[in-house]
């Protein structure tokens, strides 16, 4: 199973990496909202230039300084979303196209089948996110407003921003595996993934400045997978920040955890009815 | 008996949403080694009859072995001892021909040492060695077929369906096509299992066939049983006008086995149908019956299907009865037969 799950994967990610169109497209919102929406929404000059604003936009911000820094994290998890539609999408094609009736037909198991995918869509953001924060960071140098990491990420915290985008993908991945086995047209799927995106996005703390939410929507938000990750991000990668979150990052994970888990069980469900001799 | 047979089905039925049956309590054996043909027209059965023979879809009665190896116990087992390649193109064409045969190899648990040699072997042996390593979507339409041909046998399977291999293929193509799995067929004693609607193929490739048809299996034999089972030539005589007593008028002439009438055309079989037709035709003038059309057949098995089934064969619009001969001709070539 262990050689079966492996060579499925490392077709999964040679697919996907041929495929320029699906990583630019997976960059594509990311970094619009980087140019766009983050820069006309950095509003931070307006409190810092006031006494006491410097620690108000703190607070607002939960510690980020910059509300495009704040941004940046979100739109770094976001890719996550992003990246792993087009895992659920190749399930589709490749039904469509015949690939996956070869695989099916092969002795593969289920489990491999469905786990390679899983596997390909986790590894592949991790790329996506780092290029999404380097370029937050790129329009800095550019004169314009860009990502200040004002904390020192040491191995732990490099290794909880990993494990936090990774469970997101996979969490992700696995709700797209799951939409991609259950739907048989590119149409319907793509209806349905968009009607899931936006919500969650605008349910997450990812856009909107902490302190603007009503309690409300901060309780909405605090269990949103978007959330739990971006705040992994942002106490790694914000000094100070740690004070302004009630729980350690790996708390946030735990519950990020929670989420994937849960997403996993439903689409090997779905994945298994799938791919098993029709009834 | 059964140490003897690649494949056995018993009763073998499916039925769709409760309602629409496209198999129907069919049995039959395959030989080990035997190149078996299962003909039918479009929407005959037959791909329904290999996805429940590959444990692909579940049979609603009935049961079924494939090497020794009950298809609904055992699905992944099956899958094992079987190779299988579809009517449609299911390489990735986002891999090379390469990557495609090198993921079939783990998926089918090709011992690693033996991939790189077999892999290569049979790049040489489809003839897509230079291509190798170009993407699977650049191929054209006979070399996919032949990479899929390729996947399908990459682990030496002893039992290889083929489920409309050479639908959409040109007529030089689908020579080459049955040339590379007659070759398989001589070098390794593969059983073949072959479902087809294009007769030809089936009378020249196949050694036995059954006749599908609604579901049913409507005849079994080897392309001479069934030929033979027609009595001889076929001389089809149609009249200026229909007139009820051309029927009477041609079964009395001597050396006729049987006549039958089929949409106002009367069917005469003869042993020697060439030496007959002038006394036929002497025979409407005698008793005054203008005749319009006379036709000689020999048998074929698109006769056969006529005579099992009570309908003409229409195997694809699409190909010219010029494509066809030429096919017939380039087919008969490849696999150094001359046919009857």
């Amino acid at each position: 199973m262990i050689r079966e799950l492996g060579a499925l994967t490392w077709r999964e990610l040679l697919r996907l990496g041929r495929n320029p169109q699906a990583i630019v497209t997976s960059l594509l919102l990311p970094i619009l909202y980087l140019l766009l929406f983050g820069q006309a929404f950095n509003l931070g000059a307006l409190f810092t230039s006031q006494p006491g604003g410097q620690a108000f936009l703190l607070a607002f911000l939960r510690g980020a300084p910059t509300y495009f820094s704040y941004f940046s994290a979100g739109m770094a998890g976001f890719v996550a979303v992003t990246a792993t539609l087009f895992i659920g999408a190749n399930v589709i094609f490749d039904r469509l196209f015949g690939s996956l009736k070869r695989t099916a037909s092969s002795p593969a198991t289920a489990t491999s089948i469905f786990g390679s995918r899983l596997l390909a869509g986790s590894i592949q953001p991790i790329g996506l996110a780092f290029l999404v924060i380097g370029f937050a960071i790129l329009l800095g140098r550019l004169g314009l407003a860009g990502l200040q990491v004002t904390a020192p990420i040491g191995v732990v915290g490099a290794g909880e921003i990993v494990l936090a985008v990774v469970i997101l993908s996979a969490m992700f991945a696995s709700l797209f595996l799951a939409i991609g086995f259950s739907i048989e047209q590119p149409q319907t799927y793509f209806a349905v993934v968009n009607a899931i995106n936006l919500p969650v996005l605008l349910t997450s703390a990812a856009l909107y400045p902490w302190g603007t939410m009503p309690a409300w929507f901060r309780t909405i938000a605090s269990f949103n997978p978007i959330t739990l990750a971006v705040n992994v991000l942002r106490e790694n990668m914000f000094t100070g920040a740690t004070g302004y979150y009630p729980y350690d990052p790996y708390v946030y994970l735990l519950g990020l955890l929670g989420w994937a888990v849960a997403m996993f069980l439903i689409a090997t469900l779905l994945a298994a009815r799938a791919l098993a001799p029709k009834r | 008996m059964q140490g003897d047979l690649a494949i056995s089905a018993n009763g073998l039925s499916r039925t769709f949403n409760n309602s629409v049956k496209a198999v129907d309590s069919i049995s039959f054996f395959v030989r080990r080694g035997e190149a078996f043909g299962f003909l039918g027209p479009n929407g005959a059965g037959k791909t329904t009859t290999v996805s429940m023979l590959t444990s692909g879809l579940r049979p609603t009665a009935g049961s079924a072995t494939v090497d020794g190896v009950n298809v609904v116990a055992h699905p992944e087992e099956v899958k094992r001892r079987i190779g299988l390649v579809f009517q449609e193109s299911t390489a990735d064409g986002d891999l090379t021909g390469r990557e495609n045969l090198e993921l079939a190899a783990a998926l089918y648990r090709v011992p690693r040492r033996e991939v790189r040699s077999r892999i290569d072997s049979l790049l040489e042996q489809m003839q897509i060695g230079d291509a190798a390593d170009r993407l699977a979507k650049t191929y054209s339409g006979g070399m996919r077929r032949r990479l899929e041909l390729a996947v399908g046998i990459i682990h030496s399977p002893p039992i290889l369906f083929l489920d409309e291999p050479t639908l959409g293929l040109d007529p030089q193509g689908r020579a080459g096509f049955w040339n590379y799995v007659q070759n398989l067929r001589h070098e390794h004693g593969m059983t073949v299992f072959v479902t087809t609607h294009y007769l030809d193929e089936a009378d020249t490739f196949c050694e036995r066939l059954a006749i599908i048809d609604h579901g049913r299996i409507v005849a079994t034999g080897t392309p001479t049983e069934l030929k033979d089972k027609l009595g001889g030539d076929v001389v089809t005589v149609r009249s200026v006008a229909p007139d009820p007593r051309l029927e009477a008028t041609l079964r009395a002439v001597a050396g006729v086995t049987s006549v039958t009438v089929q949409d106002g055309s009367c069917r005469v079989k003869c042993p020697r149908g060439e030496a007959l037709v002038p006394q036929l035709v002497a025979a409407c003038a005698s008793a005054g019956i203008g005749v319009a059309t006379v036709s000689l057949k020999r048998p074929s098995l698109d006769e056969v299907f006529l005579e099992f089934t009570g309908r003409e064969y229409r195997e694809d619009d699409s190909v010219s009865p010029t494509d066809r001969a030429v096919r017939i001709g380039q087919i008969r070539q490849a696999m150094g037969r001359g046919g009857r």
